[in-house]
């Protein structure tokens, strides 16, 4: 066999396998979401009968809180999204653009955290928002999350405004603009793409977040939805496997769809923010 | 206006630059406040609480030295869950490397479906872990999960696996999972650097008659290297603070097995013990950093040689 087909057969073969790993636990879930009994591989008795009964229980049953959940981790997310890359860009025009003592410092401070886990800071956060009377609100989860993107988003960020040239500030501000003025009428519309993976990056993981919510929420005024699907309990006893791969549906696909469209942008902001060191 | 920009280009007056620097600090007011009342003051604050008895249900709040430290290093469970945490960052890297750079060599070839591979790779990454978690968890399910159902199938099993059931199965399931969701990442890292090496040399090689195989040993690992060592530093870093995967798929069960650190930290605190959950907490922090020193010491020692 010559080299050539080998490599062909190499990358249909490896596409097969790589798209039956990747997607058949997705599917599964999707599959199991729509079957009336969940268990249906158990034994030939019972058949898989497509329903959209756990879809109609999960978003329809007010007990069951999904759509809050869903809501919270919706509004929580948004909203550090918009501070994470408002307060990144102003830091990341800084360290890109002016001389100042202390540069080197504060950028390696920032990026050490990042080594850190979650579990090291956790048990004084909830301390805090006790003692702030904080638990079970969104800004106990927001200014954390915000804090904890920062060294990512920051990266990300300076390794973008970095390549455009300097001379566009110089020129901006000959012209009599300000730093600030420079910053969001020249900087930001010509990293957008940096600015807009950095946003993709940070409202995934914010919204996939699970340790601090689980300990700092208590219920469904503020718990998002991956705790929600974490402490599922079904009405009647019985695992709900059905509500749950429903639930777990409609907390993916949003996120499923936004990496299918937006895939570049995620892919070019993982790069950057892990190589370009 | 053009004598302000002159001397700004020639380096400036002292007060040009004092003010300069102001504004610098000022635009990283925010930055340094958030990641310093936020976590570094709690990290400071985590320290000095793993000298104290601080337990919720049972006051007063006592400074004991090394108290915790002495209670830690003589707690075998939890050496267990240390045990569990560096196996499995060590197993599950390892694994989700191979898998990685299988993606990427397919997602890097040029062929019609490479845009909808590029996607499907991604898929498990977009997924939350939870949901991936409980997923698996089905998957895994004794009388009606997906996975016993195609052992069967295919004869691989003549009887239902317990997968969650016991401490080694629990574990292998863990790190299935877990490579599941985190290749796709390592795949990301490693396409960027198939796409760094210029086609060139590939071409050059091909010319001389190398087959895929000596041109994926020859040419495409040794000059990835570099970014399969700062993948490497990520993903350890990641995998030694596991707490998601675990604490939703096993729970850190069968009876414990399965803790890891950070799962085992966070039990003391939920017990309302943060005194001993924090120095649980300096621990995990202590042994991340004790790894990424081994990694930065080990890519500085090989560059070292290089250079001789």
């Amino acid at each position: 066999m010559s080299e050539k087909r080998k490599r062909i057969l190499f990358i249909w073969i490896g596409s097969l396998i790589t798209s039956f790993i990747c997607l058949t636990p997705f599917f599964w879930m999707i599959i199991v979401s729509f079957a009336k009994f969940p268990n249906f591989l158990a034994s030939k008795e019972i058949p898989f009968i497509f329903t959209l009964q756990h879809y109609r229980e999960v978003i329809g049953t007010h007990d069951l809180h999904v759509m809050n959940y869903f809501k919270n981790s919706l509004i929580v997310a948004v909203v550090v999204t918009v501070l994470a890359v408002t307060i990144a860009s102003v830091a990341a025009y800084a360290v890109s653009r002016i001389k100042f003592r202390g540069k080197v410092f504060i950028i390696i401070g920032i990026l050490a955290v990042s080594m850190f886990p979650q579990i090291s800071i956790v048990g004084y956060l909830f301390k805090l928002m006790t003692k702030i009377g904080w638990i079970n609100t969104y800004q106990a989860l927001i200014f954390p999350y915000t804090a904890w993107v920062m060294p990512i988003s920051l990266w990300i960020l300076v390794s973008y405004f970095s390549q455009l040239p300097i001379d566009l500030d110089e020129a901006a501000m000959l012209d009599g603009a300000t730093r600030m003025q420079t910053l969001i009428k020249v900087i930001i519309p010509l990293a957008a793409p940096g600015v807009f993976s950095t946003s993709l990056l940070v409202f995934i993981s914010a919204f996939n977040e699970f340790m601090f919510a689980l300990l700092l929420t208590s219920d469904y005024h503020a718990r998002t939805i991956p705790v929600g699907i974490a402490l599922f309990e079904g009405l009647h006893g019985e695992i709900p496997w059905g509500q749950i791969m429903a639930t777990s549906a409609i907390a993916s696909i949003p996120l499923v769809i936004l990496t299918l469209i937006f895939q570049r942008y995620i892919v070019q902001g993982l790069t950057a923010g892990a190589i370009k060191g | 206006m053009k004598k302000r920009g002159q001397r700004r280009k020639e380096g400036g007056s002292l007060k040009y630059k004092r003010r300069e620097e102001r504004l610098a600090y000022l635009l990283l007011a925010p930055i340094i406040l958030l990641v310093g009342g936020l976590i570094l003051v709690p990290i400071v604050g985590t320290l000095i609480s793993s000298f104290y008895r601080n337990i919720t249900f049972l006051p007063p709040v006592k400074f004991i030295g090394l108290g915790n430290y002495k209670r830690l290093f003589s707690d075998l469970n939890f050496w267990h869950s240390v045990f569990i945490t560096v196996g499995f960052t060590v197993v599950s890297v390892l694994l989700e490397s191979i898998l990685g750079m299988f993606y990427a060599l397919i997602i890097h070839e040029k062929f019609r479906l490479r845009g909808i591979m590029r996607a499907i790779v991604l898929i498990p990454w977009a997924i939350p872990t939870i949901v991936s978690a409980k997923t698996w968890q089905l998957i895994y399910n004794y009388n009606y999960g997906l996975l016993n159902y195609l052992f069967m199938r295919i004869h691989l099993s003549s009887h239902p696996i317990n997968w969650l059931g016991s401490p080694m199965s629990a574990f292998t399931s863990i790190v299935i999972a877990d490579v599941w969701k985190t290749a796709p990442f390592m795949a990301i890292l490693f396409l960027a650097g198939l796409q760094s090496i210029p086609e060139s040399i590939y071409e050059a090689a091909r010319v001389d008659g190398a087959s895929m195989t000596q041109e994926f040993f020859k040419i495409t690992l040794p000059l990835l290297r570099p970014v399969i060592i700062i993948a490497l530093i990520f993903r350890t870093i990641d995998s030694l603070r596991i707490f998601d995967l675990i604490y939703v798929l096993t729970g850190g069960g069968p009876a414990g097995s399965t803790s890891s650190i950070s799962v085992y930290g966070f039990k003391a605190y939920i017990l309302g013990d943060f005194g001993y959950g924090s120095s649980v907490s300096v621990f995990t922090f202590l042994l991340i950093f004790l790894f990424t020193v081994i990694y930065l010491k080990l890519g500085r020692f090989r560059e070292g040689l290089k250079n001789e």
